[in-house]
């Protein structure tokens, strides 16, 4: 038994080192990018600092500021101190927020996380269950419904949707505040968990009705080709209703693509959230990163691009393995192909070989009609 | 929601204030009015300083740093007037600046402010590297318990203005994170910020000077659209909006335009195009805007209150100059505008004629035709670039107003004209505008304007010991009585247009007093006479 779990263990074991070596040549190379694209940028860091002070501020004191940030060094020596740093668990220090760039990330962050994590369960949720209702239903009034409103979302954009929310619920009816994580003037210590919900309600809607959109089309496409498959025509010949149909044959089918899709979507769902926190003061991470971007705050900005390229990877690594967990046929897939990739000798028992399910023929119409 | 639940509030704490207040055997206006005076203000007004509140890092420049307290002050005139000094001199030779202060000051954390603090604070900000620019300051020095001594590098009339923004630090309680925690002896201390969101502050009843009306006041950072959606519902006292919002009408509330020096005006190459260009390659001089009668026919033509009246709809004044209002400006430095007839006469005198009956003039081959740049994403400035190009037209002057972006008017400051907003209550500024010595720094003096005796001035002016004399130096300047002078009368360096109002909505109820004349910012400057501001209701 015990041999057995090592000989299972060792090829887990290389395929997170196989996938750790991918991220940290990933985080190389966004570093790299990133920097490059922040030296080569014609904004002078100096004059974004100054902004409307420039009539104030003289040739002396900018060349104390330029000191003080460390803007006389030549670009690749200044990219090595950083490198130096980072190695050692410093990313330096923001110059906007005048604070340690993992401070401001940590406190960002963690506003940001209630914000993206809600608007990605309710997006995840309420998209799978519209896209399995307009598959199960197609070619019928539900279903183009549905198609109708994901189609009409997906083209909408996210600072607009928030505008009109932010006009019909806050402005016009009242129900929702306008801004913030908190009610304004109140003191941290008597901010109610229900204060905080009812501040998140509007921005993690606004991001999650725009994250909905593809999370329905996906699943009502790999629903339509579920129930166009010979199982589900076996149950169905067995006499298994129609929502049995659907609960114990399509689901699990439908919930593979909806799943990794949602998972790779953190990088989208970021972007969105940049956009939302701006329209409704919400002091996120997006909104740090709209003022790194025009302070030309280098060392905020790059860690920001590392922490998301951590952050979306680890989302896309996780969606591979639920992914795997619920369609089997990944997991013979992936191993196959990193055999291949990190050793020449085929291993025949690294993993029992998974009968693969029968192939799904194209949705047909007909599997319908013979009802 | 929003009203009701507010009021009900306000009259809860306000209930408290009101017993508060009587205990200690003094009522001040804000609470009365049947107790329906609120204790807590709301301002939404912008400008978050997002690396915190740190005076030497810049906190606070604009004056009035809420939680410090300066040395000196300006009243609504602008005038300089004692704060955390007592007593202040400059030496003959205007290097040393001798300040006494007063010994009844405390920190917040109950700590005397002392001479050494003040040296501290002086000393630190001139080598930090932030926003406020003390590097005249050779050295701080506490002579004695409650007398510091600023030696300065060389003679700065303008150093007058860090006694009056920089906020004195605790020697003791500074470091890096006093930013996030400041302790000061200003009339307000810092309850609660959160980043992005909102800054809570309470009266600081240790305060040595007059007593705010409110006990707390809650500057929320908001965009303008939430801001202006937080003012209708009900939800802020005083919100700042731009000029073409301010016609939005909320119930309850009012439009207060405070007007500022935030000005716009057209500097004007001032010297001919001879292939001149500066170090880095970019051309100096434009043959028609060199011409003294060009510019000062342009002074003329322009109709300044049609300018205010159109594109700010009607939230601003007439600029002559750069440093209208404020106690260093000369009135007479101002010319007649509006007045095409006299703007084609002094052409005509000075031998510009339409020869080819195009409309436009030329004189010894040159067409009366420049470029004037303006920033492309500034609606304002667009709109004036415009509309004086349409005044310029009827009278033989071609212009032609581009909208281009920062990186590009860079590379042409020194050769087109260029419409551009300055605005400050240091006079530093103006130095800098028309200087010989500061033709082509930084954004300065983009029009390399030289003459020599408004060098001189400006030069007196700097190196003046006493206020006065300072202030004739810089009116001087602009005029000085006998037709010399960069303003529109003399040499005519810029075409100054208009002056902004800025745009407050403000409470019905919420007097705010006659607020200072405001400098370039929108926002933190109206805060300056925030403990005067009383509850009318």
């Amino acid at each position: 038994m015990a041999v057995d779990l090592l000989t299972r263990a060792a090829p887990m074991l290389r395929a997170l080192t196989g996938r750790l070596v991918r991220l940290l040549l990933l985080l190389a190379a966004v570093a790299t990018a990133s920097f490059a694209l922040m030296a080569h940028s014609p904004v002078d860091p100096v004059d974004a600092y100054v902004g409307g002070d420039i009539a104030a501020i003289g040739p002396e004191q900018r060349a104390q500021i330029a000191e003080r940030w460390g803007l006389d060094d030549p670009p690749l020596e200044r990219f090595g101190a950083w490198l130096g740093n980072l190695v050692q668990g410093d990313l330096g220090r923001s110059l906007t927020f005048n604070a340690p760039v993992t401070e401001v990330i940590g406190e960002r962050f963690l506003t940001s996380l209630a914000l993206m994590a809600t608007a990605w369960v309710l997006s995840g949720l309420v998209g799978f269950g519209l896209g399995v209702l307009a598959g199960a239903r197609q070619g019928r009034l539900t279903d183009r419904v549905v198609c109708w409103w994901a189609y009409t979302l997906a083209s909408a954009p996210t600072f607009w949707v928030g505008l009109l929310l932010l006009y019909v619920f806050s402005v016009s009816l009242g129900w929702a505040p306008v801004c913030c994580a908190v009610p304004v003037g109140a003191l941290a210590e008597d901010v109610t968990l229900l204060d905080r919900v009812q501040h998140l309600v509007l921005p993690a809607l606004t991001l999650s009705i725009v994250g909905v959109a593809p999370v329905v089309l996906h699943t009502r496409h790999a629903v339509i080709h579920a129930l166009a498959g010979d199982h589900v025509a076996l149950a169905r010949a067995q006499g298994e209703s129609p929502t049995g149909v659907i609960v114990h044959r399509v689901l699990r089918h439908a919930a593979a693509p909806a799943v990794l899709l949602q998972f790779a979507a953190l990088g989208e769902l970021f972007g969105g959230s940049v956009l939302a926190e701006q329209v409704f003061s919400y002091p996120g991470l997006g909104a740090a990163t709209t003022a790194a971007a025009l302070g030309q705050d280098v060392p905020l900005l790059l860690g920001i691009a590392l922490f998301t390229t951590v952050f979306v990877f680890v989302g896309n690594q996780v969606g591979d393995l639920v992914h795997a967990r619920l369609d089997p046929r990944v997991v013979d897939d992936l191993v196959r192909a990193r055999r291949g990739r990190w050793r020449r000798d085929p291993d025949p028992d690294v993993l029992p070989a998974v009968e693969p399910l029968p192939v799904v023929p194209e949705p047909e119409p007909a599997g319908r009609g013979a009802r | 929601m929003g009203l009701h639940g507010r009021t009900a509030r306000a009259v809860a704490i306000g209930a408290v204030v009101v017993s508060a207040v009587t205990a200690c055997g003094g009522g001040t206006a804000g609470t009365t009015g049947g107790g329906g005076a609120p204790s807590e203000l709301r301002l939404a007004i912008g400008g978050e300083p997002e690396d915190g509140y740190d005076p030497t890092l810049g906190w606070g420049r604009y004056g009035s740093p809420l939680f410090q307290s300066t040395l000196l002050a300006r009243d609504q005139d602008l005038d300089v007037v004692p704060d955390l000094a007592t007593d202040w001199s400059v030496s003959d030779d205007g290097l040393v600046w001798t300040v006494d202060i007063r010994t009844d000051a405390v920190f917040t954390d109950g700590e005397p402010v002392t001479a050494t603090d003040v040296a501290y604070t002086f000393t630190t900000a001139s080598r930090s590297g932030g926003l406020t620019d003390v590097t005249a300051l050779r050295e701080a020095v506490a002579v004695d318990e409650d007398t510091v001594e600023l030696r300065l590098e060389r003679p700065q009339s303008t150093f007058v203005n860090r006694l009056v923004s920089l906020g004195i630090v605790p020697e003791h309680a500074h470091g890096p994170d006093y930013a996030r925690d400041p302790i000061g002896s200003g009339p307000f201390r810092l309850v609660q910020w959160d980043p992005g969101q909102q800054l809570i502050v309470e009266r600081n009843d240790d305060y040595y000077g007059e007593q705010p009306a409110f006990e707390r006041i809650v500057f929320q950072f908001t965009g303008e659209d939430a801001s202006l959606a937080a003012a209708s519902a009900g939800q802020v006292d005083m919100v700042a909006v731009p000029s073409q919002l301010a016609g939005t009408e909320v119930p309850g509330m009012r439009l207060v335009a405070v007007p500022s020096v935030d000005n716009r005006g057209i500097v004007f190459p001032y010297l001919p195009d001879d292939g001149r260009t500066t170090d880095d390659g970019t051309p100096i001089g434009n043959d028609v805007t060199s011409d003294l009668a060009v510019r000062q026919a342009i002074n003329v033509a322009v109709d300044r209150q049609a300018l205010v009246d159109g594109v700010l709809e009607g939230h601003g004044s007439p600029a002559t100059g750069p440093v209208d209002g404020l106690p260093w400006g000369e009135p007479a430095a101002a010319v007649e505008d509006a007045d095409p007839d006299r703007a084609e006469q002094l052409l005509e005198q000075a031998g510009w004629v339409d020869g080819d009956g195009d409309g436009v003039r030329e004189k010894a081959g040159v067409r009366a035709a420049f470029t004037l740049l303006y920033p492309a994403d500034d609606s304002l400035r667009q709109g004036l670039a415009l509309a004086v190009a349409d005044m310029l037209g009827p009278v033989g002057i071609e212009v032609d107003a581009a909208g281009e972006s920062w990186d590009v008017i860079d590379q042409r400051l020194h050769a087109d004209a260029v419409l551009f907003g300055w605005g400050s209550h240091d006079p530093t500024e103006m130095y800098n505008l028309y200087s010989s010595t500061r033709a082509g720094v930084e954004y300065w003096n983009p029009g390399f304007y030289a003459d020599e005796a408004v060098d001189a001035h400006l030069e007196a002016a700097m190196a003046a010991t006493d206020e006065e004399t300072a202030n004739r130096e810089w009116r001087a300047a602009q005029y000085d009585g006998a037709g010399t002078g960069f303003g529109p009368s003399g040499d005519a360096a810029w075409a100054w247009l208009v002056n902004l109002d800025h745009t407050y909505l403000v409470d019905e109820c919420l007097d705010v007093g006659t607020p200072q004349i405001e400098p370039h910012g929108h926002g933190w400057p109206v805060t300056a006479g925030i403990a005067g501001w009383q509850w009318t209701c």
